[in-house]
């Protein structure tokens, strides 16, 4: 069993960390974990996850994080493989994680309760890290809020609606909230709680209208 | 013309890259993430010391280490000003201990630490802009106590802000104050812009570059994401004004930016020159 990290760590994970700041700071652009960005990056084989949320895990755990990984996502040693590269710890429960490693589908139905932080201390919340089948722009979900100069549009393909509508419902608990972290194979965007999230109908041919 | 100087050889020996080591540098990326996912909310980090005291910059510094990548080029100001002694050491520094090239040319910078300015020229998608911080939290003259103040944010409990600028007007006839003018951003958070003038208040307003704000005493990152609803705190009646002069800039002529006063004798001779050394140098070599 082979598990790959950042072949320069300092240098990858500084790359791979503007990557994710510029995301987080233009909600909904897509950006690619090139080979400019993270050389030769594998994710452990056999597990789910792509080399764009292998590389955003490796980037910012560590031994004062703790992480929760949805079960149908801790396939091929995953947990243990990040565990041995970052010395991240894995959470008992949802409730204590700082980074979650989910599916859209984890957050169907009776979703784990993540961290939505405090109204004194927002910043004390899970992100997630979504491990999805399609990402692509142009899609359903009209993306609005700071970061976006006008609105963005956004497809998280099928399956995608309960993780959307989870993530808009930040808005209303704002400044409590989660923020997510998209990542599709080596493509990744990022929708903060800051986001204003709205579904348009795509098929009528309307456009993406400002709520 | 190329002004970017890019630095011989490797980076001082006995350095992780960029000074900190990564375990401070992810605790402020995590930090960074947050801060800039819920805009103007203060977010604490462990602040580290740095080699040099509190006051000269250390929590833009640290924040620059973070994001600091061996491509980059990095422009550092302090008042507007690329030579003077805060931004020439801050600059020498991270040569030292990243080995980035560096500029003084706004346009060329993927970086740009500062202290107490935006730069004249309009900063572009990609670049980030670095604040260092003294005393991030806006109603820290107001309320001293911490405890306090966060809950203040938690409920959004702002009135008292308003109630200073109120007697301002009430004493002075108009609101006086003219740096670290407080802002609401998104229409959530009062933050504190940093000490830069009210003439800059404007340029944060959806601004198109990424801005960061780092506290080293304080410990405390905030950011400002591009693109972002800025308004400064005013009253219907005494709408926000920024500075103006009745004399142009004494070297380029400029009437747009903001001007510094520098006494030239004891004889009461004094002069208003640009206070954004490289665009009133780019705009006096063009009229030349």
């Amino acid at each position: 069993m082979q598990w790959h990290a950042f072949e320069s760590p300092v240098h990858d994970s500084q790359r791979m960390f503007r990557q994710l700041l510029s995301a987080m700071s233009e909600p909904g652009t897509l950006a690619a974990v090139s080979d400019i960005t993270v050389r030769h990056i594998l994710p452990p084989a056999g597990s789910a996850v792509g080399a764009a949320g292998w590389a955003t895990l490796l980037t910012l755990c560590d031994l004062e994080t703790s992480v929760w990984i949805a079960p149908e996502l801790n396939t091929g040693g995953l947990a243990d493989a990040l565990t041995f590269h970052t010395g991240a710890r894995m959470a008992p429960s949802a409730a204590e994680a700082d980074f979650a490693l989910v599916l859209p589908a984890t957050l169907s139905g009776q979703a784990p309760a993540f961290r939505e932080g405090s109204d004194t201390h927002p910043d004390r919340s899970t992100t997630l890290v979504v491990v999805l089948a399609e990402l692509e722009a142009d899609g359903p979900w009209c993306l609005s809020g700071p970061g976006i100069a006008d609105v963005r549009n956004l497809d998280v393909g099928q399956g995608g609606e309960a993780l959307m509508t989870r993530l808009a419902a930040n808005r209303a608990r704002f400044p409590r909230g989660l923020d997510a972290i998209l990542t599709c194979e080596e493509r990744l965007t990022a929708v903060p709680r800051s986001t204003c999230i709205t579904q348009v109908q795509i098929e009528e041919g309307v456009s993406c209208m400002l709520p | 013309m190329n002004s970017v100087d890019r630095r011989e050889g490797p980076p001082a020996d006995g350095y992780n890259f960029a000074y900190l080591d990564e375990q401070t540098k992810r605790m402020i990326r995590r930090g960074l993430l947050k801060a800039v996912a819920i805009p103007g909310y203060q977010v604490p980090f462990g602040g580290r010391e740095m080699p040099m005291p509190y006051g000269w910059g250390t929590g833009g510094m640290q924040l620059t280490a973070s994001v600091l990548g061996q491509d980059d080029v990095l422009k550092v100001i302090d008042q507007g000003a690329d030579d003077t002694t805060n931004a020439v050491s801050i600059r020498a520094f991270f040569e030292r201990v990243a080995g980035v090239a560096t500029t003084t040319t706004t346009t060329e910078a993927d970086v740009i630490q500062t202290r107490h300015r935006i730069p004249e020229q309009p900063l572009r998608q990609g670049q980030i802009l670095i604040f260092q911080v003294p005393i991030p939290e806006p109603l820290r003259f107001i309320e001293p106590s911490e405890v306090e103040t966060r809950l203040m944010h938690a409920l959004e409990e702002y009135g008292v802000m308003h109630v200073k600028l109120y007697e301002d007007i009430a004493r002075h006839g108009h609101i006086a104050t003219t740096y670290a003018y407080p802002v609401k951003v998104d229409g959530r958070y009062v933050t504190d812009p940093s000490p830069i003038p009210k003439f800059d208040n404007p340029k944060l307003h959806m601004a198109e570059s990424l801005m960061l704000f780092g506290a080293g005493r304080e410990k405390r990152l905030y950011a400002i994401p591009p693109y972002t609803r800025v308004e400064s705190l005013d009253f219907e009646d005494h709408p926000f004004e920024v500075q103006q002069w009745d004399v142009p800039c004494a070297i380029c002529g400029a009437r747009d930016t903001f001007l510094d006063e520098v006494i030239t004798d004891d004889q009461g001779g004094r002069m208003f020159v640009c206070s954004d050394t490289d665009y009133c140098q780019s705009r006096a070599e063009e009229v030349a």
